[in-house]
């Protein structure tokens, strides 16, 4: 399991250059980001700065046009192929729409987690997966706090709970760098603040680190260490939580042109 | 009292285009073709009235005798649901595979893809009682030739509506598996699979009864069950044979109808 290893000289996840094109459309223009372990980083930005194509890249969702992405120092197969490499199964995302598979229970979707390491013989039916992984995936849903649910289907389980479900799917990847692209933009208040105070636990008592697209800058400034906002295809924030002022939030959601002249 | 409209409405109806005047001459055109092509002469109608009449009166009432209509009848309708039922069942491995390897979704390999395609066009374009007809060269008249040519024609179609209900699932789920570093097969097994499988069941269940009822007209040709005793009433001219026949048959699409759709629906909710 994951232990605590705060490590001050290299990043977990250590970004550099990062840039990405949509068809002639640059959206990431170059993008430095480290994110170390033991910090929760909130990523904030309008609609269509590009902050789920910044993690998608990440995580090897899409290939990035240039830059490095590299986890613990080793750089992953983000540039070289679609598929992660055993590198970057050391990260992990969660989705805003969960993308859990509803029908099955809790437990066989936390396992899907480590379907990366296990042969097929070991995998090609939930009936197949060895008895010590349930184990370790009844301990990751122990650390989500829903181990009592592990036999319900997801379908029954609420929208919060599903996003903790696939927080401990993550954790069962034995991921030590978490993604969330929006992790709360479906969910009630109650359910929000439990999903980031988990990422948070996370974060400072378990050693990960965590990158979370946010939305609401108020939920970034309570949950975050650190805020990071996108705008024009760069970062123009990069700070910690309670040293970002409030104009510059502002800005980031402002209309009119950016520092690269793009308009939304 | 109503605030003048901003703009005026568009009016009722626009000028038809010459496109929509060339189609409708052309849609006509090819109606008065098919009309002289298939002989269709309300007049041969009007004249054959008679002979149908003869024919109903000869069927009606249907010969109830028991040991030698009913339960012969009975059982063929058997035969015929066996048929229908492993022309089904044994189709599922074959149309599960096909399905998979035809699949956007779970074979990124555009090669194989096309080919399993093209099996299944192939095999849904062979029309299931040619099937019968050349199986029932190979095996010989009666029902096993009958449920041969259901697992060919039927792996076709079946494999071509799972094939499409696999393609479109959800991409949130196989993204999510993907960076999970899952690979194709167990992205297929533990995203696709499970999303799908309710549908596929539906699919199914709905195939067993179109698969029934062409499992009637096999018989025709030959290869076993209630069709067959009806070729042989109508040619020995017993009529009222033939009418309990259809009255059992009746009762067994109606059935078979009812089972699966009632089971369908259940899946469904
Ligand atoms: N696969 C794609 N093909 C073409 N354009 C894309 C693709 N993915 C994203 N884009 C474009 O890239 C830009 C950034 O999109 P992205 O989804 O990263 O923004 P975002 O910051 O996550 O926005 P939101 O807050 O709405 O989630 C958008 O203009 C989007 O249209
Ligand atoms: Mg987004």
């Amino acid at each position: 399991m994951t232990t605590a290893t705060p490590d001050t000289t290299t990043a977990a996840l250590s970004v550099r250059g990062l840039r990405k094109t949509f068809a002639g459309r640059t959206v990431l223009d170059g993008i430095d980001l480290d994110v170390r372990a033991g910090e929760l980083v909130a990523v904030l930005g309008a609609n269509g700065s590009g902050k789920s194509t910044a993690l998608r890249c990440v995580i090897g969702l899409e290939r990035p046009d240039a830059g490095s992405v590299r986890l613990h120092g080793e750089e992953t197969a983000g540039q070289a192929g679609r598929r992660p490499a055993a590198v970057s199964r050391r990260a992990a995302m969660v989705f805003q729409h969960i993308h859990l598979v509803p029908r099955r229970s809790a437990l066989d979707n936390v396992c899907a987690g480590a379907l990366g390491r296990l042969p097929l013989r070991r995998s090609l039916t939930p009936l197949l997966f060895p008895r010590e992984l349930r184990e370790e995936a009844m301990a990751c849903l122990a650390r989500v706090g829903l181990a009592d649910r592990a036999g319900e289907a997801v379908a029954r389980l609420s929208g919060g709970q599903q996003q903790r479900v696939a927080v401990a799917r993550a954790l069962c990847q034995r991921a030590d760098v978490l993604l969330a692209d929006e992790p709360v933009a479906s969910l009630d208040p109650a359910a929000t603040t439990q999903v980031l105070d988990l990422l948070g636990v996370l974060a400072r008592d378990e050693g990960l680190a965590v990158a979370a697209v946010l939305h609401q800058p108020a939920l970034a400034r309570r949950h975050a260490d650190r805020i990071v906002g996108l705008r024009g295809g760069g970062l123009v924030i990069d700070a910690p939580a309670g040293d970002v002022p409030a104009s510059a939030l502002d800005d980031l959601y402002s209309h009119g042109p950016g520092p690269e002249g793009t308009t939304p | 009292m109503t605030a003048p409209p901003l703009a005026a409405a568009p009016p009722r109806l626009r000028r038809p285009s010459v496109l929509a005047a060339l189609t409708v001459v052309i849609v006509g055109a090819a109606h008065v073709l098919a009309w002289r092509g298939a002989d269709v002469s309300p007049a041969a109608l009007a004249e054959g009235w008679e002979g149908m009449r003869d024919f109903l009166g000869e069927a009606v009432p249907p010969d109830l005798s028991w040991s030698t209509v009913v339960r012969p009848g009975l059982d063929a309708a058997l035969v015929t649901l066996y048929i229908g039922l492993l022309g089904t069942t044994l189709s599922v491995p074959f149309a599960l595979v096909l399905a998979v390897l035809g699949a956007r979704t779970t074979t990124p390999n555009a090669f194989v893809q096309q080919a399993a395609r093209s099996v299944l066009s192939f095999l849904r374009a062979v029309p299931d009682v040619v099937f019968a007809l050349i199986f029932v060269t190979a095996v010989g008249l009666g029902p096993f030739a009958g449920v041969l040519a259901l697992v060919f024609h039927n792996t076709g179609v079946m494999g071509k509506l799972w094939s499409e209900a696999m393609e479109e699932t959800d991409p949130g789920v196989r993204e999510a598996l993907r960076t999970n570093g899952a690979s194709g097969v167990q992205v297929t097994s533990h995203a696709v699979l499970p999303a799908v499988l309710p549908q596929l069941a539906g699919l199914l269940l709905y195939r067993l009864d179109v698969n029934v009822r062409s499992s009637l007209v096999l018989g025709l040709v030959g290869a076993g069950g209630i069709g067959f005793l009806i070729n042989q009433s109508i040619r020995l001219f017993r009529f009222d044979e033939m009418l309990t026949y259809i009255l059992i048959v009746l009762a067994l699409v109606i059935a078979v109808d009812q089972l699966s759709s009632a089971v369908r629906r259940r899946i469904g909710r």
